[in-house]
């Protein structure tokens, strides 16, 4: 089969003479123990609430050891085949934060297959960072088969302490430059259309080079700029991440926000002219999470944020204007009972960064990491904010957070189109 | 994030922000005081930074370089100066790694009298091979062509005591005329194009090329036939490298012009020669109406064409295509020294035509990148750099780029006095106060100001592809132009006055709307149906994206 940007080996007449009307995308690496429950939640979803229709599953594989490729097969069922593809083994640089190497050509000859398959509906699941529901098949496909919509984003419900990256910066970010709300835009679980299937193959980042880490957010992104209809779908709570999770902070900044600043710069003619936001339809109920009062002591954050302040301050200066540096002052001054991170603050320093990614001020990587104390900070302020909250709430103040991302939006773009070095 | 190259728009020249150079003139890296191709891939970062998004290189090709190199020796080669064709290529690469085109020149009318087709010509019998150039027994034929170089040239015929003929030469006696009613020449100029074509070049600008066929009876520009040719060639382009670009240098008025991009099967651009001095003389009389009347003759073009625009080039600010009155005018407004003059223009850089007034430099290049068309910025002009009036032909518009304070600009290492020319030296352009160093170190100056309109410009297609309206408000120092392309609206507003100005604009097709100032992203009082009010500062500009209220 001819795959661009990836070392696929699903069989040509397999998939030649095959159509199919679901496909369920599985991507792994080394995920022996997890795969096998995930095709079986997958297929029992398939069975038990979506009904006719037929279905094939598409599993890309990024080079495993452990059998996965095996185990998938096992747990797969005659009413709906496995096709396994393989992209090539990962370089040593290859691995992004959450340890899934060559993510993009994963993606890629996924949505490669469905297309020959003439899927109408194309569902996403990553085994290594969660084992799906059942539920959640026909959660992310119905919208799609009978709703009308081209991509179904996952909307899980969070603790007050989970997800302070998405929270922070993802979401108000993706939602003032792009004016979707799509709250958790980088999830690896998603469903899309043919439609939007074709028009992703035919995007031009797919070899870009924050590709691996950055491809999920492209994708959430390429579908609200273009004609495409999006929503959100109640996947519940959100289960703990099978895989291992990353633990360096600076690290997942660099990764993460570096592929919303590297979109930034892909889309400039999208984003300068949204103005405001509006909300996509939500499908299926939220349930309520249990409160959890924050048990972790916030004193490590704060501490680690005034030693950025003392060490990396030097740095800041290259992207944030003095008045932004007297108000960190101001912070790392202060005391923890009173640690508060103001709104628009905290939007003008991500916007700055920004800003700073884009004018290559010093080393991306380098300007990236030094924003993990500031994140530290802001979480900390965020937490003691919305520690012991309930869930509406916490979504309350994160809706405060937007609209401060949205106001300030302004001051991104006046500073983008008329940039000034400040050393 | 790096795009692969040839995935691209094929109209991609709509949206190009073209940067001129001779490499000669920009960075010298071996130390031989002449620029090179070395020198020119290590400068690429700052070509990048600048924005400039298409490189169009002068000629670089072995040659005698009576005529800066647009004599040419041999079309398939690099002059040994500036290195070999294999630092080319590793130039070529790097520009393209760095999402940047590139042009070259293609010079189609004439080779040198160096170049092994003329030393062959000349001795050959009759037949084919003299036959590539242009040959008579006498100097009568022809007589309907002008001289061009009226300066240095007193007929378009030269005896060749070898060839006993005469030979015919638009340009300088050493630059022999092709015969392009040889078809071997024909082959020979296509097999050159591929040459090019297939060491990745992006396009070529072709050099004189209304003059390209002579035919008894006429002027000798801008034929039928010449026509054909250039059809042909673009054909050819076309079946062999689709997203290539030909840009045609016709000094001709606008009609003329007109013709080089047919119906979209010629050239993909022409420079717009009428409206560059216009420009100038609207500045220098503070009223709009030159460049209203240049831009309302400029006739509509094909599609898939544009024009390029430029305030100043390698040449003479050209004042062929202006009337006897406007040319005296441009004389005595521009060039009071007379070493300024050369042939029909005015060989001087922009800082110096305009005195060096850092609001004018502004207000023209505001111009040049909000006019329809896409706009040449000469190398050097980002920075104000100055001129040479003592420098012969045109070569003091040709100096070294001006890279830091330091011995030679830090163009080169060489002894200065082995520099192809010298350095700008006096006190209000020489290099040790207008150089790339010191404004790179100021944040308030022309070369950060110039970056950020290229920056501002690219973010807009408009301004590349969009239709221009001119507004007619009474206060004729006030130039006001409205540009269109799909859902943009840009409103421009240009004082050509050294005074404040007020200006009351009928916007009333646009009530309803807010104008947000680009620049600064300002939102300015939403437009009603009263004139809409404006003062304008001394040389001041303002381009304002017409928004919908915010709900």
């Amino acid at each position: 089969m001819a795959s661009t940007g990836s070392n696929s080996s699903v069989r040509e007449p397999e998939v030649a003479a095959a159509r199919t009307d679901i496909a369920l995308v599985l991507t792994s690496y080394n995920d022996a123990r997890t795969i096998g429950p995930a095709v079986r939640a997958m297929r029992d979803g398939l069975s038990r609430h979506v009904g006719s229709g037929s279905a094939r599953f598409i599993l890309v594989d990024a080079g495993s050891t452990d059998g996965t490729e095996d185990a998938a097969r096992a747990a797969a069922a005659p009413s709906a085949p496995i096709d396994v593809a393989r992209v090539g083994p990962p370089g040593l640089a290859d691995i992004p934060y959450h340890g899934y190497p060559r993510r993009a050509a994963a993606l890629r000859t996924a949505l490669e297959t469905a297309a020959r398959l003439q899927a109408k509906a194309c569902v996403f699941v990553d085994p290594g960072l969660l084992v799906p529901d059942a539920a959640w098949t026909e959660r992310l496909l119905s919208p799609v088969l009978s709703g009308g919509f081209d991509y179904v984003s996952p909307y899980y419900v969070r603790r007050a302490n989970e997800g302070a990256l998405t929270r922070g910066i993802v979401y108000p970010m993706f939602r003032a430059l792009y004016g979707v709300r799509l709250r958790q835009p980088a999830g690896h679980e998603f469903a899309c259309s043919r439609q939007l299937v074709a028009y992703y193959l035919e995007q031009d980042f797919w070899e870009f080079d924050q590709a691996d880490a950055g491809v999920d957010l492209w994708l959430a992104t390429a579908a609200a700029c273009g004609p495409f209809r999006a929503c959100e779908t109640a996947l519940g709570v959100r289960p703990p991440p099978s895989r291992d999770a990353p633990t360096d902070l600076g690290t997942t900044l660099a990764q993460v926000v570096g592929a919303l600043y590297a979109d930034l710069e892909h889309r400039v003619d999208v984003w300068q002219r949204v103005r405001g936001s509006v909300a996509v339809p939500l499908v299926g109920a939220v349930p309520t999470a249990e409160v959890e009062p924050v048990s972790a002591s916030l004193e490590p954050l704060i501490e680690s944020f005034r030693l950025g302040y003392r060490e990396l301050r030097e740095i800041w200066t290259w992207v944030l204007p003095p008045r932004t540096i007297v108000e960190l002052r101001k912070l790392a001054d202060g005391g923890a009972e009173a640690f508060r991170f103001d709104d628009r603050l905290w939007a003008t320093i991500v916007y700055d960064f920004a800003l700073g990614y884009t004018m290559r001020v010093m080393p991306r990587d380098h300007l990236l990491r030094s924003l993990a104390p500031i994140y530290s900070g802001w979480a900390a302020s965020f937490l003691l904010q919305v520690g012991g909250a309930t869930t509406v709430a916490v979504e309350d103040r994160v809706e405060q957070i937007c609209r401060a991302f949205e106001a300030e939006k302004r001051y991104l773009i006046s500073r983008w189109r008329w940039p000034e070095r400040l050393r | 994030m790096r795009r692969p190259r040839g995935t691209g728009d094929p109209l991609w020249y709509k949206d190009a922000i073209i940067y001129e150079l001779p490499v000669k003139s920009f960075f010298d890296a071996n130390g031989d005081g002449i620029g090179d191709f070395q020198g020119l891939y290590e400068k690429l970062d700052y070509l990048e930074s600048l924005g400039v998004t298409c490189l169009w290189l002068l000629p670089f090709f072995p040659s005698p370089l009576k005529d800066d190199g647009y004599d040419i020796a041999d079309y398939l080669g690099v002059h040994p100066s500036y290195g070999t064709l294999e630092d080319f290529k590793r130039f070529l690469h790097a520009a393209h790694e760095r999402q940047m085109r590139v042009i070259i020149e293609l010079v189609l009318n004439h080779t040198s009298d160096q170049h092994p087709w003329f030393r062959r010509a000349r001795e050959a019998p009759p037949g084919p091979l003299r036959d590539y150039y242009v040959w008579s027994e006498t100097d009568e034929k022809y007589k309907g062509a002008r001289v061009i170089f009226v300066d240095t040239e007193r007929s378009n015929w030269t005896w060749d005591p070898v060839a006993h003929a005469y030979y015919w030469h638009r340009f300088f006696q050493h630059q022999p005329d092709l015969n392009y009613d040889n078809p071997a020449v024909v082959r020979e100029m296509l097999g050159v194009l591929d040459f090019w074509i297939d060491l990745g070049v992006d396009g070529f600008r072709l050099d004189a090329v209304p003059y390209l066929i002579e035919r008894d009876g006429t002027s000798c520009e801008n034929l039928p036939e010449t026509h054909a040719l250039i059809r042909r060639i673009r054909r050819h382009i076309d079946e062999r490298a689709p997203e290539r670009m030909l840009l045609a240098e016709a000094n001709q008025p606008p009609a003329e012009v007109r013709a080089y991009f047919g119906e979209g099967d010629e050239c993909h651009m022409a420079f717009h020669f009428p409206v560059m001095p216009r420009i100038f003389m609207a500045l220098h009389l503070e009223d709009r109406q030159p460049i209203v009347e240049a831009m309302e003759r400029t006739p509509p073009i094909p599609e898939s064409c544009q024009w390029a625009l430029f305030l100043r080039n390698h040449d003479e600010l050209t004042l062929e295509m202006v009337s006897d009155d406007e040319r005296d005018y441009m004389y005595l407004a521009y060039s009071m020294d007379p070493q300024a003059r050369l042939n029909a223009g005015i060989r001087r850089r922009l800082a110096p035509l305009v005195g060096n007034n850092r609001r004018r430099i502004e207000l023209l290049n505001s111009l040049l990148f909000s006019f329809p068309g896409t706009p040449i910025v000469y190398y050097g002009d980002e920075i104000g750099m100055g001129d040479n009036l003592y420098l012969g032909d045109r070569n003091g518009v040709r100096t070294p780029m001006q890279w830091t304070g330091d011995r030679n600009a830090g163009f080169s290492r060489a002894n200065p006095a082995r520099l192809y020319s010298p350095v700008i030296m006096d006190p209000v352009y020489g290099y040790q106060a207008v150089n790339v160093e010191a404004q790179e170190n100021d944040t308030s100056s022309l070369l950060h100001w110039m970056r950020n309109m290229i920056r501002m410009r690219k973010l807009f297609k408009v301004f590349g592809r969009g239709t221009i309206e001119f507004l007619s408000p009474p206060n004729r120092r006030v130039l006001a132009y409205v540009r269109r392309y799909r859902d943009d609206i840009i409103f421009c507003v240009a004082n050509l006055s050294k005074w404040v100005q007020p200006v009351e604009l009928d916007l009333s097709a646009f009530a309803g709307l807010v104008p947000v100032e680009m620049l600064g992203y300002t939102e300015f009082p939403p437009i009603g149906s009263a004139p809409y009010f404006l003062t304008l500062g001394p040389y001041g500009f303002y381009w304002f994206e017409l928004q919908r209220p915010r709900a």
